[in-house]
């Protein structure tokens, strides 16, 4: 059977190198290829093949070199984040997952006449080749000295991930099993739990028993180190060994360090084999609905989340298109994100607001509140638009019934952004809001009341037209780019993967920040001239009217813009969509 | 009410639809049936203006789907053989959604009586997800109907539907033509489309390769008192 397996797992991996290696006759993803190629030679091979500067005196050091002169202190620090992995998949609620299967290995693998046993075997043989290829990545991120460190790291590394696996692949079956036993089954259940909690408490009182002593350590290399000391002996380091064992091995000086470890981390990988192999739980159809979920998943992502509430307004039977498809992206958004939630976080943000104002003048609170609004606006008219995909991104997934509908491409567009636009819009404008009221409780700036009012009442106003026209000139070109290059883009929860699609994004992103430098140019070009004239003949430097005028010239480009790339989804065709991987 | 002329459907060097014409008036049912990969599918695509003919013309009521999409897609409805619903409206606002796209003014008793004759009643504010298949599939087919529509395409109208929803489908896209729409129906189950159309279309790599009613291609195929099934099989047979 292993045989069938190899084959299956060697066949599956061949024929996709050749479908991707196919599809490189395509201009679309061979240029994708060249460009994510040359990015991965320039972020990782050539600065492997040119690592002898870490070697020079005053060179940059490579990665695994700087860690090394932190000495016994990084597999200290290794082991207790493989401990904290371990003690994570036992307790956070969000790793309790089935062993995942693919739909076509359920409907193929789940009916034949295999054992459990040959079932995960075969689960560990295919993850083989994912785990290979991710130490040998993170081997090139570290950049050893010399071949013989490389291979000690990758095998190292390799062991490492294997056995996080197998790990992962028994708790899995634990839970599973515990969940199916019949007496005792409450114990039982808790039963791991309660180990794990003993083991991280058995830690804590070790610490906790020179506590005064590390709380008065000046920084945290030497809390790290002391902790170190106190982890190594006893019970603490009796819990710890495991994770210490693993995580020295990609992490050999040397390799007779290398082969001093192995046998350590060898018996691991076999205890964790048996412990796998040993948990007879029945995980078939916990397996295929989680397949189904993720299939599901990849074409409605959020479906499961969904829940109905009231629409944002009632829509008129007739009247513009584009208020149709608003208020359908509007429900969507009410449909996942609770406008409760939104105005109890709303009461809270005004409180703490408040209570700032009134206990703090020069700062404090305050100033902290208003650099975070400061930030999250500029996060939000900087990124917002590729965060939210509540837009055509979204919906090019059901481009078949789009295109049934008689409207133009134009107005879809603007149906399509009109949602995203409006809700990053109504964000940012009460972050400044609030950015306005906080700012005169920490500057502390002289001069009248009037001028302070003044100026922020025209800051503000400037960055209320401004925002808008920001937002929407970013939607416009990542929506434009997904008009353009459908292929290229990320369509649901889906992701295209390999080089070329790396590539593809890298070469999305670079076109984003050129079509954005090339609209707002403009933009600036007349703004600054209305300026400079106010000023000229004034001596005023005026804020509101540049930003009027530059807003409303950004609000044009994105007009003329939907307009052309309406007619360019008009002409588009839905096997451009669907050809995505 | 549908012309379809000269229609050619090129995906890269491969011709999936070639040369093909066909008419389908006003109150005829029209099945469109074919082997798989015969060009059915690009056939309805492209007359629905989800994907452009390489070459050929298309129009529906005398409006160009390519060069007038808008007011050709005004009169058109396309169910498709998937049902592809928005996760996050109800049925109801499905419909609504509809009613807006198409500018239907008198919308709630429509949407009524088409929640009523498809059965979907009590259903109104089920998101998809809480929908069987076949109960998707009943949405997508209330919102093609819902602007009375002159020209309607089905895709496998019966996939997903119990035997009491086939027959309320059969009978909805037989009343459907016997209003006056124009309705291609495209479907593998032949005695369907033996017991529905007024005409059939058979397609064979891209060609059409026989046209007419049924008791027709019987005469033309020498088989009388034999059945579509028959002839189905010998026609493209011969032409593959």
């Amino acid at each position: 059977m292993f045989g069938t397996f190899l084959y299956l797992t060697v066949c599956g991996g061949r024929n996709r190198l050749r479908v991707r290696l196919r599809r490189l006759r395509e201009p679309r993803y061979l240029i994708g290829f060249v460009v994510g190629a040359a990015y991965m030679y320039f972020a990782f091979f050539a600065r492997a093949f040119h690592s002898s500067s870490a070697r020079r005196p005053g060179g940059v050091p490579t990665p695994l070199a700087a860690l090394a002169r932190f000495g016994a202190m990084v597999p200290f620090v290794a082991s207790v984040m493989l401990f904290g992995f371990a003690v994570i998949a036992w307790l956070w609620p969000g790793s309790r997952r089935p062993i995942e299967f693919t739909r076509s290995e359920v409907q193929f693998l789940f009916p034949a006449p295999l054992t459990r046993r040959q079932l995960l075997h075969y689960k560990l043989l295919r993850s083989q080749l994912a785990l290979v290829f991710g130490s040998a990545i993170a081997t090139l991120v570290l950049r050893p000295a010399t071949l013989a460190s490389s291979w000690t790291v990758l095998v190292g590394l390799w062991i490492v991930l294997i056995a996080i696996r197998l790990y992962s692949m028994g708790v899995s079956l634990t839970r599973a099993s515990l969940g199916q036993a019949g007496a005792g089954r409450l114990v039982r259940r808790w039963l791991p739990i309660a180990i794990v909690i003993g083991a991280v408490a058995a830690l804590g009182v070790t610490a906790g028993r020179d506590w005064a002593r590390l709380s008065a350590l000046s920084g945290p290399g030497d809390v790290a180190d002391d902790l170190r000391r106190m982890w190594s002996v006893g019970i603490a380091g009796a819990i710890l060994w495991p994770f210490a064992v693993l995580a020295r091995l990609p992490l050999a000086a040397s390799p007779s360090e290398f082969l001093g470890a192995l046998p350590g981390a060898i018996a691991i990988l076999a205890l964790s084999y048996a412990w796998v192999l040993q948990a007879d739980a029945s995980f078939e159809e916990a397996s295929a609905d989680r397949a189904e979920k993720v299939a599901a998943s990849k074409i409605a992502p959020r479906t499961a989340a969904a829940r109905v509430m009231p629409t944002p307004f009632s829509l008129a039977a007739t009247g513009r298109a584009e208020l149709a498809i608003m208020w359908k992206n509007l429900i969507s958004v009410g449909r996942f994100v609770s406008v409760r939630t939104l105005i109890r976080l709303l009461v809270i943000v005004f409180a703490v607001v408040s209570a700032s104002r009134s206990g703090s003048r020069n700062g404090g609170l305050a100033s902290l509140l208003a650099t975070l609004c400061a930030v999250l606006i500029g996060m939000i008219v900087l990124i917002g638009a590729q965060m939210v995909r509540n837009d055509l991104r979204q919906d090019l997934a059901r481009l078949t019934i789009l295109k049934t509908w008689p409207i133009r491409g134009a107005t879809l567009m603007r149906g399509e952004l009109a949602a995203p636009a409006a809700i990053l819009t109504a964000v940012v404008w009460l972050l400044i809001v609030a950015e306005l009221t906080l700012i005169p409780y920490f500057s502390g700036q002289p001069g009248s009341i009037f001028g302070v009012v003044l100026d922020r009442l025209s800051y503000g106003a400037a960055a209320i037209m401004l925002a808008p026209a920001l937002i929407l000139v970013q939607l416009v070109v990542t929506n434009g780019i997904a008009v353009m290059f459908p292929a290229w883009i990320a369509i649901g929860s889906s992701r295209a993967r390999g080089i070329d699609a790396m590539g593809q994004r890298l070469l999305m992103m670079a076109g984003l920040l050129v079509s954005l430098v090339l609209a707002l140019l403009p933009a600036a070009l007349v703004a600054g001239i209305v300026g400079f004239s106010i000023y000229w003949t004034t001596q005023i430097i005026p804020v509101v009217l540049p930003a009027a005028v530059a807003a409303a010239v950004v609000i044009a480009e994105c007009w003329v813009a939907i307009e052309l790339l309406g007619r360019v989804l008009d002409r588009t065709d839905v096997n451009s969509v669907e050809a995505t991987e | 009410m549908i012309s379809v002329s000269h229609l050619t459907k090129l995906y890269g060097t491969f011709r999936a639809v070639d040369d093909l014409s066909f008419t389908v008036g006003a109150g005829e049912v029209v099945g469109l049936i074919g082997p798989n990969g015969a060009g059915k599918t690009s056939t309805l695509r492209s007359i629905v203006g989800i994907q452009a003919p390489s070459a050929g013309t298309i129009t529906i009521g005398g409006r160009d789907i390519v060069k007038e999409p808008v007011e050709a897609k005004r009169q058109l409805a396309f169910m498709a053989d998937e049902p592809q619903l928005f996760e996050y409206l109800t049925v109801m606002e499905h419909l609504r959604l509809t009613g807006r796209i198409y500018q239907v003014r008198d919308l709630e008793p429509k949407a009524a009586a088409l929640i009523k004759e498809l059965e979907l009643g009590g259903k109104e504010k089920s998101l998809p997800s809480e929908l069987s298949r076949g109960m998707k599939q009943k949405v997508a087919i209330a919102c093609g109907l819902v602007h009375d529509p002159a020209a309607l395409l089905f895709d496998e109208p019966l996939t997903g539907l119990d035997p009491l929803g086939i027959r309320h489908m059969k009978e909805t896209i037989v009343s459907r033509g016997r209003a006056g729409a124009a309705v291609i129906v495209s479907s593998h189950l032949l005695h369907l489309v033996e017991e529905i159309c007024t005409r059939v279309v058979i397609i064979n790599r891209g060609t059409k390769v026989a046209d007419g009613t049924v008791a027709e291609l019987l005469a033309q195929a020498q088989m009388a008192g034999s059945n579509l099934e028959e002839v189905f099989l010998k026609v493209t047979a011969h032409e593959s």
